[in-house]
């Protein structure tokens, strides 16, 4: 038992580091670390420099171009991204698509998708809720018929992070009815441009388009579209989700958004209102066990001699700590997070409030964190699957 | 980074498993406690498999293992509900006495590590509630030697040491760090009464009264030596809290599938099974605290003593709700004296007190807290 890494596991980290701070653009990383409205170009500024360092693709193995980093590794890069206050690496492409179209595509999907995904180039969206199938996603609607050559798709898809940007997206969709609602649902990629797909906004309580509706009305695709076999989509997606493993925690975003409560509380004179700072140390606590969690995890990834089986539990304390740090935030802001103006979520934005801009995305903040405990399996149906591990 | 066990850690794992397993079941613990608390023979069970001397350098005849050893012997016994002292014999103490001059070591260490002396941290004072340097207790030079005075609450097996490592003030204001001695008293000395009383949890203490008792000294300025060994007791208590919390919650698991109600086991009502799962995620950030406050044991005295007040607050967390839960989910069963389970409830309240309770341990991190956080802040 250690707790400390490695001399080649800190090597490593150092390394990674450096490059981050020196590769990721100032503004960007002003308005991550703000919680301010990214662009499109933003997003794909910081991806496609990931993509020329090839580690956009960080988590693939060598033999499809990725660095082939264990899971430590995989967890310091995050780590160093995270510190320096880089977008999220959207996943959609990167980690949730191409470890499927790895796993399930054939050779020449290899060649048509994974290179604009290892690059950055292409935009990929997420089509898997619906507005009848939220948690319970198995029970899912929309239609693929086989045709000839084409399946053609009906239906809708809901819950579509930045679909608005997206060029592909990979869906569950039905083509059969026949047994369990698991074995009718294959997983198809759907050029986003093609002729009878709507997307529209879906406007969050925060005031902003993050997530869409995205139609299907007589969508042709073609049949090479298809990853793996019909009706095999459910083991597909089931294998994606373990993809995820401990990231879902987001720890390290955590611990910087804990020098951001901690910066906060100090400029608005809580720091020395105990009643205030015992909070922020409950959630330190928290952060630092979520941590040692996490890290309990990649060790036993590492050796192989225990199996861990806790991704419910971190996704439960993992989102529970999104949304505390956003509240403290928010609750430390006080009336001053009252003010509601759209471009006070601009970076660069100082306005001529009295007050600081820092102050002005805290309410917004705290109102998206909300999604956190919802996503991604609520927290309640991610209970049943722990519940499963303690009662059978 | 790495958190398995080496094979040899496992063998020590599995020869307490293996004593609690056949050598002390709940019948034989519920006879002790009813008996009065009085466990010097099972911590000569215990010394027969060696445990006494495991931290114990070599040299003294110990086994010089470490912290972590001392972790997976705290889980076992914590999981098998042993109410005997063993973290205050075999951690504390020669913790304490790592200080003393080499004269004192070689009489006590020896002693200790082979299960002949029982010797204990009597620190509490009924004024001092969590905080160490808050020491009433006055020590007194006076020819060549030095007599204490003073009343000392709530030793651990008061009435069956051996010995005392008593706290006292040599010099300075009731509150101060410095002018705090580390003295031994052994038992039966002049001037020492003993009044012995059993424990909410199945364990003995005693109220020790001295007057111008005659004591050794083992160190001058006591006070850092005394964090810790506090810190040795803290992160002993939360290993412990590991393998009582796992332990019942089993229990608690195994009763919700036999135990039927409407027809059906309890096992399959959804808000059961959501507390079900919320304890065993406050099982599982306490089992990942508790190895981090036995792996920050080692580091100086700042960053140990944040870490360990850290793991407190979350053990101290867990220690209730799984306690408080548990007892919960049993139902009317769960508060009877005659269902183990209240005994693993009663044993986890106690631990929460030990040594800082949940809100003082907070203020202590809060106190601490910099502007970085995170395992390696």
């Amino acid at each position: 038992m250690d707790l400390n890494f490695t001399p080649e596991e800190l090597a490593f980290r150092d390394t990674v580091r450096d490059w981050v701070e020196a590769n990721l653009p100032k503004d960007i990383s002003h308005k991550v670390r703000n919680s301010m409205r990214l662009s499109r170009e933003d997003q794909q500024a910081w991806q496609k420099i990931l993509g020329k360092k090839g580690w956009l693709t960080y988590n693939w193995p060598t033999q499809f171009g990725g660095p082939g980093w264990n899971a430590v590794q995989k967890h310091l890069f995050e780590e160093a991204c995270a510190r320096a206050a880089a977008p999220r690496i959207l996943p959609f492409g990167p980690v949730m698509v191409a470890p499927v179209i790895m796993a399930f595509g054939n050779a020449e999907q290899h060649k048509r998708f994974l290179p604009g995904i290892a690059s950055g180039e292409v935009w990929w969206s997420q089509g898997y809720s619906e507005p009848g199938s939220g948690s319970d996603l198995a029970s899912l609607k929309t239609r693929a018929e086989r045709r000839g050559d084409k399946y053609i798709v009906n239906g809708q898809k809901t819950w579509t992070t930045l679909g608005q940007y997206g060029e592909w997206i990979f869906c569950l969709v039905r083509t059969s009815t026949d047994g369990k609602p698991q074995t009718g649902i294959s997983f198809l990629l759907v050029d986003m441009k093609s002729p009878g797909i709507t997307v529209r906004p879906i406007i969050t309580m925060d005031g902003e388009h993050e997530v869409n509706e995205v139609f299907f009305d007589n969508v042709e695709v073609p049949a090479e579209n298809l990853i793996g076999e019909e009706n095999k989509g459910w083991t597909y997606a089931k294998y994606l989700l373990a993809h995820e493993r401990t990231n879902i925690a987001d720890v390290n975003r955590a611990k910087r958004e804990l020098e951001r409560v901690k910066r906060i509380a100090r400029a608005e004179g809580l720091w020395d209102d105990l009643r205030f700072r015992d909070q922020i140390a409950l959630l330190e606590v928290d952060i630092v066990a979520l941590e040692m969690m996490v890290l309990r995890v990649l060790s036993a990834e590492k050796s192989g001699k225990q199996s861990l089986d806790v991704a419910g539990l971190l996704k439960i304390r993992g989102s529970e700590i999104q949304q505390r740090y956003s509240e403290l935030m928010m609750l430390a802001g006080g009336p001053c997070t009252w003010p509601y103006l759209a471009e006070a979520m601009e970076g660069g934005w100082q306005g001529d409030l009295a007050i600081d801009a820092a102050l002005l995305p805290l309410a917004g903040f705290y109102f998206n964190q909300r999604k956190t405990t919802i996503y991604g399996g609520s927290n309640e149906v991610q209970r049943n699957i722990v519940a499963q591990t303690v009662l059978g | 980074m790495d958190f398995d066990f080496s094979d040899e850690q496992e063998q020590l794992r599995d020869a307490v498993r293996r004593w609690v397993d056949k050598g002390f079941g709940f019948e034989r613990r519920h006879a002790l406690a009813k008996a009065g608390g009085q466990t010097r023979e099972v911590l000569g069970e215990l010394n027969e498999l060696g445990l006494a001397g495991l931290v114990v350098p070599e040299a003294h005849g110990g086994m010089g293992f470490g912290a972590v050893e001392a972790m997976v012997v705290m889980e076992e016994l914590g999981r098998g509900l042993v109410n005997a002292p063993y973290a205050q014999a075999a951690l504390v103490a020669p913790t304490l006495l790592s200080g003393a001059p080499a004269a004192v070591q070689e009489a006590w260490l020896p002693k200790i590590a082979g299960g002949e002396a029982l010797v204990v941290l009597a620190h509490q004072e009924r004024r001092s509630r969590y905080a160490l340097s808050r020491v009433a207790t006055r020590a007194v030079e006076s020819g060549g030697g030095w007599k204490l005075s003073g009343t000392k609450v709530v030793v651990p097996a008061g009435d069956e040491a051996d010995a005392f490592v008593v706290p006292a003030r040599i010099a300075g204001a009731e509150a101060d760090a410095a002018g705090i001695g580390l003295f031994l008293v052994e038992r039966g000395a002049a001037g020492m009464s003993v009044r012995s009383y059993p424990t909410q949890d199945g364990a003995r203490a005693a109220d020790v009264v001295l007057a111008d008792t005659p004591a050794t000294l083992l160190q001058r300025e006591g006070h850092a030596l005394l964090e810790q060994a506090a810190d040795v007791a803290i992160a002993a208590g939360c290993a412990e809290a590991v393998g009582l919390m796992d332990k019942l919650l089993a229990i608690t698991a195994e009763y919700m599938q036999q135990r039927k109600q409407f027809g059906v086991p309890l096992a399959t009502f959804q808000a059961l099974r959501h507390r079900a799962a919320d304890v065993k995620m406050q099982v599982e950030l306490g089992r990942s605290m508790s190895y981090y406050a036995s792996l920050k044991l080692g580091e100086p005295a700042d960053e140990r003593r944040r870490a360990l007040s850290q793991a407190k607050v979350q053990l101290g967390n867990s220690m209730r709700f799984v306690g408080q839960q548990c007892i919960q989910m049993h139902g009317g069963i769960g508060v009877t004296d005659e269902y183990v389970a209240s005994h693993y409830f009663k044993r986890l309240t106690v631990l929460e007190t030990s040594f800082g309770d949940t809100l003082h341990h907070l203020g202590e991190v809060s106190a601490r807290m910099t502007d970085e956080a995170g395992v390696f802040a």
